[in-house]
């Protein structure tokens, strides 16, 4: 039985989500109040298990969008009436749960899941039933076939050959680049399938492997890799990680008095920026609390609301950050199509989508990528810098002032 | 075994009809899959119970062979395009052939029973999950069958995968009630019980085994096919994480493990309340429920619910329950008829320089004995002289070091004990180990089953006849745990009786009765050689050696140091010396 290692507890997230309805409450009604039969929209995302941390910060920035949506209107005029199961972070639960959601609650219109494997599970569900399927944390756009699949991610449609080489432009742009490299990996296929990638990238790029370690995902114990990581003194430290693993890995290694020069973390928790072993620590984004991410007002808008959210649930992160961003994107895809197309009809939907492009909090996306992904990666490096994650690279986007830091 | 038709029959064909019909209907498609995940869960946890619940062999491993299901589908459709439907029979082959593999090796060391066959199970698991994650069977990425065609029942895949869940959870309940029903299945609980003995009664314990892994792993294989389709999107980490690994054990445990539809129930259950309560924060509360509800019947009810609610059903309308009547006696046929002038016929068991050592113990020093049909020979000694291990290397318990053991002209040494019994060699045990989760009527009969290669009603005849005549016809019901001393001694003597012993071979079978039981049990033994039983026995009651035996056989220090009339040997120095302290006549 998988145990739930949230360190959320329900008090936390119910008065975060508190907090956001009065904040969502408190702002001015720009429109005529929604009414009408709701549209019923239909999420799963995981609660509990593995990845509960960082699907708790999805279910909050669902339910603030969706308040957000009720608070200005609705959608074509309509309340949006929004369903959300716990799919405990399992594929076979999740396919069960859109399966639910679509023949059961018959919903108008579906959210993607919360990680790869889930996404995937829901995916046929979703193809089955000929439903537009927008996804913000998938990292294998290879498989993602189904022709109504949409990625609000900008990761590019080879993310496993263009973010390796982008981490290593970044720590070179400091003129000090790295000379070895240690890569360790979480055994889930996204994460197995972007370290396969920064193994092969680093090889050409002239860096020379150190380790190569792997871990069961869900694992609690890193001693014996972080045992590894400090035998090999890599210049640079791959972590392809999710969740809480990165913290677990940082622990761990401070316990034996180790500190990674480089460290990259490819899909952490939020928290990771909170934890003080984690300074210097890099990863990927697409949004932060920061300029330039913050320069919109419904950016804006959004930061202050899920920092007041996670003040009031004392998330050890009280920011929001990529992963917030992402599933505050995908939302907006999903708004955007619908508002153009005057229609909730699926076919309609993916129609425009395909042909469009939708602004977001977090930039502009299109979908004329393979599978509907971005035609490029426009992923930007962060970096954990006293205590918050700001934007390094590339330069022209990063956070005014803020630099990549490396020995 | 014949099948009859019953009204409960009736009624589960009638119910697997109706369920098969309910595609049919206008239901929407979640049920269908929440009812596949319930039939999913059922073929999971009641192939389990094949092996680790009826035989006790507690496997971890199950993970592996629906894994290694999972993954043979999931390749041959999608890297082979074998149709889909194809891969199912492939995978459950697959899965078996592994099972039957491991079992092959694992279950010819008898160390490696209870925890090390549970940790070897689990390393299994592992094992397999590295093998299929580092190699292109995975690669590490998963494999994504959304594009693999699977035909359409009743207008739907849902249909399909509905009925498919279907199918496999009848056929594995269905092979689960077969095998509970069978003499593989009553050979399955007496290996659970006391697997050395069930070899000694006749169990070929070894073959049983074997086939109890190959088709518990078969229909977990079977089940991860059609799983694989299903879920649509497979990962080493999900396929052989540890809720597949131990799910199946809690719902076998919740439901009742002995019981051939105890895991079906406890699937239902607990797949209910996990998957059917997914949704919101009551997710948590359910499953912390669940957890709950299962101390509360581990500690309540340790059977699990099924035996349970069948005690209960007994309890409360006895009118209903089956009646529990002896069957009809069947007298039984020798092997052997009549007593044989034990003096001129050739000897019926022959052991020749019989070796036998625990590393560097020599437990028998070259033991050259004949025994002539028809003849009671007592076998005395010291405590650690070797008696016991001499009856157990007849019985081919022990497998000798060096000589050779000969019975009726066919040698038997290095023969599993199994066969040697059904050659018609018997024993008792000096402490009784009866099969104590078979009823004294089921102990017997197994005996007359296995050792005596009679059909199951038959076997359960001859039981009656040799309980009543043991005495034991009024607890043929009762449980051995329900037994005294005398009465578990007497039902000892009764299942080496049912096997139709050539030879009976009784270890200490007086100690511990008093003068009276003791002269019941003497009667008894003429009796049965008089009936054309050879008898051998290992007494330390002087009087009845005497009384008893046509000759004595005397062991010290693992050889034989006299054989002869009782009379020669009680008074041979040597006996007197080490045995007797005086001499017996004085």
């Amino acid at each position: 039985m998988v145990l739930s290692k949230s360190k959320f507890s329900r008090r936390q997230v119910v008065a975060g989500l508190g907090g956001l309805a009065v904040y969502a409450a408190a702002q001015p009604a720009w429109s005529q109040a929604a009414s009408g039969k709701p549209i019923k929209i239909g999420q799963a995302l995981a609660l509990t298990g593995p990845f509960a941390q960082t699907g708790l910060v999805h279910k909050i920035v669902s339910e603030y969008y969706v308040a957000r949506l009720n608070k200005n209107g609705g959608l074509l005029g309509r309340p949006v009436e929004f369903t959300l199961y716990d799919d405990q972070s399992k594929p076979d639960v999740s396919r069960t749960l859109y399966e639910k959601l679509l023949t059961s609650d018959n919903v108008d219109l579906i959210l993607a899941p919360y990680s790869t494997a889930p996404i995937l599970a829901a995916m046929g569900v979703a193809q089955r039933y000929n439903k537009v399927f927008i996804q913000n944390t998938m990292g294998v756009p290879a498989l993602a076939t189904y022709k109504w699949h949409f990625s609000a991610l900008v990761s590019g449609p080879e993310p496993s050959v263009s973010l390796p080489n982008k981490i290593i432009d970044a720590f070179n742009s400091t003129g000090n680049g790295p000379k070895t490299i240690a890569v360790v990996t979480s055994k889930f296929p996204s994460a197995e399938d972007m370290a396969k990638g920064m193994r092969t990238e680093a090889g050409k790029r002239g860096l020379k492997e150190v380790a190569f370690l792997e871990y069961e995902t869900g694992t609690l114990d890193y001693g014996p890799v972080a045992a590894r990581v400090k035998e090999a003194d890599p210049d640079y430290m791959f972590v392809g990680c999710l969740g809480v693993e990165g913290n677990q890995l940082l622990e761990a290694l401070s316990k034996i008095g180790y500190k990674p020069k480089r460290h990259f973390y490819l899909y952490p928790s939020p928290l990771l920026a909170a934890y003080g072993p984690a300074d210097s620590a890099t990863s990927l984004t697409n949004f932060e609390d920061v300029e330039p991410f913050t320069s919109s007002a419904e950016g804006t808008e959004f930061a202050k609301a899920f920092a007041v959210a996670a003040e009031a649930a004392k998330l050890p992160y009280p920011h929001v950050d990529s992963q917030a961003g992402n599933e505050y994107t995908g939302w907006q895809i999903l708004v955007a199509a619908v508002n153009a197309t005057k229609s909730i009809d699926d076919a309609k939907l993916a129609d425009w989508l395909d042909k469009n492009s939708v602004d977001t909090i977090a930039g502009r996306r299109n979908f004329k990528g393979i599978n509907h992904t971005s035609e490029t990666d426009l992923q930007e490096i962060r970096q954990v810098q006293n205590g918050r994650w700001v934007s390094v690279f590339p330069k022209e986007t990063a956070t005014p002032g803020a630099k990549l830091i490396a020995p | 075994m014949s099948v009859k038709a019953s009204p409960g029959m009736g009624a589960a064909l009638l119910a697997v009809v109706a369920l098969a019909a309910v595609p049919a209907t206008n239901i929407p498609p979640y049920y269908l899959a929440f009812l596949y995940l319930i039939f999913f869960w059922i073929a999971m946890a009641t192939s389990w119970n094949i092996l680790s619940g009826y035989a006790g062999y507690w496997s971890f491993g199950h993970a592996a062979f629906f894994g290694t299901g999972v993954y043979t589908s999931a390749t041959l459709a999608t890297k082979f395009g074998v149709p889909f439907l194809l891969t199912l029979p492939v995978a459950a082959c697959v899965a078996a052939l592994l099972g039957s593999a491991i079992g092959f090796v694992v279950f010819r060391l008898q160390r490696l029973r209870g925890e090390l066959f549970a940790l070897i199970t689990i390393s299994m698991t592992f094992v397999v999950a590295t093998i299929i994650s580092n190699t292109p069977i995975d690669g590490g990425s998963g494999v994504y069958l959304i594009s693999v065609p699977l035909p359409e029942a009743f207008g739907s895949q849902n249909g399909t995968i509905y009925l498919l869940g279907l199918f496999m959870a009848t056929l594995t309940i269905g092979t689960a009630w077969w095998v509970f029903r069978s003499k593989m299945g009553l050979g399955l609980f007496a290996i659970h019980d006391d697997e050395d003995v069930a070899e000694v009664k006749g169990v070929p314990t070894f073959r049983y085994k074997i086939a109890a892994f190959a088709l518990s792993s078969g229909i977990a294989g079977a089940a991860g096919g059609v799983y694989s389709i299903y879920v649509s999107y497979v990962t080493v980490g999900e396929t052989f994480e540890v809720t597949v690994i131990m799910y199946p054990v809690v719902m076998s445990i919740f439901g009742g493990s002995r019981h051939w539809l105890g895991p079906a129930f406890g699937a239902v259950i607990v797949t209910t309340a996990l998957y059917g309560f997914a949704a919101g924060p009551q997710a948590s509360l359910v499953r912390g429920g669940v957890a709950l509800g299962l101390i509360v019947v581990v500690l309540l009810l340790p059977d699990g619910v099924m035996p349970s609610l069948q005690r209960w059903w007994r309890i409360l309308l006895p009118g209903l329950a089956p009646r529990q009547v002896l069957p009809e006696l069947l007298v039984p046929t020798p092997r052997a008829t009549g007593a044989v002038l034990a003096q001129i016929a050739p000897p019926l068991l022959q052991c020749r320089d019989v070796t036998k050592t625990f590393g560097g113990v020599r437990a028998l020093k070259g033991i050259t004995l004949d025994v002539r049909p028809g003849e009671i020979l007592g076998l005395v000694g010291p405590n650690g002289s070797g008696k016991s291990t001499l009856i157990n290397v007849i019985t081919g318990h022990f497998q000798l070091n060096a000589g050779s053991v000969t019975f009726d002209g066919t040698s038997i040494e290095g023969m599993p004990a199994h066969r040697v019994a059904r050659l018609g060699i018997a024993r008792s045990y000096q402490i009784p180990r009866p099969f104590n989760r078979l009823t004294v009527l089921g102990n017997v009969a197994l005996a007359a089953s296995f050792g005596g290669g009679v059909g199951e009603a038959e076997a359960e005849r001859l039981a009656s006849y040799w309980l009543t005549y043991t005495g034991l016809a009024k607890k043929a019901f009762d449980y051995p745990v329900q037994l005294n001393l005398h009465e578990r001694k007497f039902l000892e003597l009764a299942r080496g009786l049912a096997a139709r012993p050539r030879i009976l071979l009784l270890d200490e079978v007086l100690s511990g009765l008093n003068n009276t039981e003791i002269d019941e049990a003497l009667g008894l033994m003429r009796d049965i050689r008089d009936r054309g039983t050879t008898i051998i026995f290992v007494e330390h009651l002087m009087r009845a050696v005497v009384a008893l035996s046509d000759r004595v056989a005397v062991l010290n220090n693992g050889a034989l140091i006299a054989v002869g009339t009782p009379e020669e040997t009680m008074r041979n120095p040597e006996v007197v010396s080490v045995y007797l302290g005086k001499a017996h006549a004085s």
